[in-house]
């Protein structure tokens, strides 16, 4: 059966103007890379979001950016943030009890439902492990409903490896569950892989039948990766599915600069299949 | 039913007094929509204002809530809520569908917008069909009739006995039986118009459709300045930014127009950006007029305004595009893909 991917919902109760929400906690990945858990100010959940949602979360006096909500716990939703911009820089002074601005969700979601059943590859490079972990903790949290699960992940070093504790001590523990990690370029206390993501994942003899694979990373990440999974592995279009990334302002499909053809990433998507990216002027982007 | 056109000036008095009315008018050196006053002459014979009514409801910026910290340190984000009675006076065909265009934007596909939705409510659009055309016009190759807005909620048609008024929605009856007193029978004879620049709109959809790669968009880029002038000037592009402006304890989070002809449109984090060039900015913006909106809205985004093509600095002429791309060969595209395929 094919895999049917929902777009254009609404699910949004704020369409523009943001909420006041407060930090709960703030968790360091990386040297660059934080994770943010946001509730009301009176400590609930500011919303429930699905695998792949995104919001826009603003530091309120520098501007707002859109995240896929990462994680979410009873009484927050976390947003892991890479400091490589004006807003984020200024997120990462953000600390426990500081305000913030948050409007969602956004967009559609992962195909949950229609994936039950079949295996999963999870295929992330750096921070584009964040987009991925709000269904692979899905997955696991549903972990009966589903086959064989694999991650290949890759980073520049070790230090650049997000949820490493995830990686390393909490997903394996799960039945049937495979983590492959990868890094560039080799640094002193890192004895795994060094090799690019797309032959590593050619490696690793991982066959299409019966799985789907969710691809999330960098223009380069996604290229080749795409190309090892449709031309190598030999994946059809229909059974890749990717969340993309565009600058975004409003997160309603009416500001205008996300669009890629017809479609807007914030609106109808950012969640796509290889097979609907074929239809649509992608290669540019 | 006729307005006199002596009874004008008392007509726009009487809808002065209960909103906000906005009329063609000659302002300094240039022309636009006007707030009316006792004493205004509005400008009806002039075809189109240089710049568009869509400032009444998609302002050049719009505050959109205030933000900041109380006495007791607590945040706060209040919204900012405006619209007033308007009444558009006077407006064109093409711009009368501009609105149309940006209606399908702003209150459809799920997310009726907050900003938007309270002033087109409160809008009134009285539409005045064209009595003259200018050379830069060219709505009926877009599928328009200079001679007929069919969405406006009423329609002024202009004879030489005075204003022929016709209401076409129900918004239009109500403000037409509250208009009854400076009313009269009788209808207006002019003759119909038509433009004088013509395109031929046949099958440049499906071409488009076919021609995301293709060299023409390099050759008609080339002298685009990216100045966005076209953008700024056009009555359907409502492309908007966010941003802020901070003051010490009290900050404000607006939108205000922005434009696809910019590099940092779409200029993300981290550098990266899909249309970092100018061929694919000047791709992204007659693709979204002539073919993206098509497919989304089922309208094609150009009303044939002209203003574009009278303000270019560099001519880059809508109208000529077309004529290129109903002369060009689709499958040149096909060599450009094969060429990168090779790496070329």
């Amino acid at each position: 059966m094919a895999i049917e991917i929902e777009h254009g919902h609404v699910r949004a109760k704020e369409q523009l103007v943001p909420i006041a929400c407060k930090v709960a906690a703030v968790s360091e990945e990386t040297s660059d890379v934080k994770a943010f858990r946001i509730q009301t100010l009176d400590g609930k959940k500011p919303f429930e979001a699905l695998p792949g949602q995104t919001a826009m979360l603003s530091v309120i006096p520098y501007g707002e950016c859109m995240f896929c909500v990462s994680s979410q716990g009873e009484d927050y939703v976390e947003f892991t943030v890479k400091k490589v911009g004006y807003v984020t820089e200024r997120m990462h002074f953000l600390s426990v009890g500081d305000s913030v601005g948050l409007r969602g969700p956004y967009g559609n979601w992962f195909p949950y439902e229609d994936m039950k059943g079949k295996d999963i590859l999870f295929i992330g490079g750096g921070i584009g492990l964040a987009p991925l972990r709000s269904l692979l903790t899905y997955v696991l949290d549903h972990r009966e409903d589903y086959g064989r699960v694999d991650l290949v992940y890759s980073g520049s070093t070790k230090d650049d490896l997000i949820f490493l504790n995830d990686i390393e001590n909490v997903w394996p523990t799960y039945p049937n569950t495979h983590m492959h990690v990868s890094v560039y370029k080799g640094t002193e206390g890192w004895d795994g892989e060094v090799c690019y993501t797309a032959p590593f994942l050619e490696s690793l003899g991982i066959e299409p039948e019966g799985r789907i694979a969710v691809l999330c990373g960098g223009p380069s990440l996604f290229r080749t990766c795409l190309h090892s999974l449709l031309e190598k592995v030999g994946f059809p279009p229909g059974d890749i599915i990717t969340t993309l990334e565009m600058k975004m302002k409003c997160g309603i499909g009416k500001c205008g600069r996300c669009n890629i053809g017809s479609k807007y990433i914030c609106l109808d998507g950012p969640v796509f299949s290889m097979a609907e990216l074929e239809d649509m002027p992608w290669g540019a982007h | 039913m006729l307005l006199a056109k002596d009874r004008l000036p008392q007509l726009l008095d009487h809808l002065a007094a209960q909103a906000r009315v906005y009329v063609p008018a000659r302002v300094g050196e240039d022309t636009r929509f006007a707030l009316y006053s006792s004493g205004l002459e509005p400008d009806f014979e002039m075809v189109n204002t240089s710049l568009p009514p869509k400032d009444l409801l998609f302002p050049q910026a719009q505050s959109m809530y205030r933000y900041g910290f109380d006495d007791n340190g607590t945040p706060f984000i209040d919204p900012v809520h405006d619209s007033d009675n308007t009444v558009l006076f006077g407006v064109r065909p093409c711009d009368v569908q501009s609105i149309a265009c940006m209606d399908d934007v702003f209150l459809t596909m799920g997310y009726e917008d907050e900003f938007y939705a309270p002033k087109r409510e409160k809008l009134l659009i009285v539409a005045l069909v064209c009595n003259n055309v200018a050379e830069s016009c060219f709505c009926d190759s877009m599928g328009l009739d200079p001679n007929s807005a069919p969405y406006a909620d009423i329609q002024l048609r202009q004879g030489s006995e005075g204003f022929e008024i016709v209401a076409q929605t129900e918004k239009g009856q109500a403000a037409l039986s509250d208009w009854k007193s400076f009313l009269s029978d009788g209808t207006a004879t002019r003759d119909n118009v038509s433009c004088t620049l013509k395109v031929d709109m046949t099958g440049i959809k499906d071409k488009l459709d076919e021609m995301y790669e293709h060299p023409i968009w390099d050759r008609i880029s080339k002298k685009c300045l990216t100045c966005g002038t076209c953008t700024y000037v056009c009555p359907t592009c409502h492309c908007f930014d966010i941003s802020q402006e901070n003051r010490m304890k009290l900050g404000e989070r607006f939108r205000s127009w922005d434009s696809c002809m910019f590099s940092n449109y779409t200029e993300m984090a981290g550098h990266h950006n899909p249309r970092a060039g100018k061929q694919p900015r000047v791709r992204q913006r007659f693709l979204h007029k002539l073919c993206f909106f098509e497919d989304r809205y089922g309208k094609t985004l150009c009303v044939g305004c002209g203003r574009c093509v009278e303000k270019c600095p560099v001519a880059l002429d809508i109208t000529v595009l077309i004529d290129q791309i109903g002369a060009a060969d689709v499958a040149e595209g096909a060599e450009v893909l094969e060429g990168a395929a090779h790496g070329n």
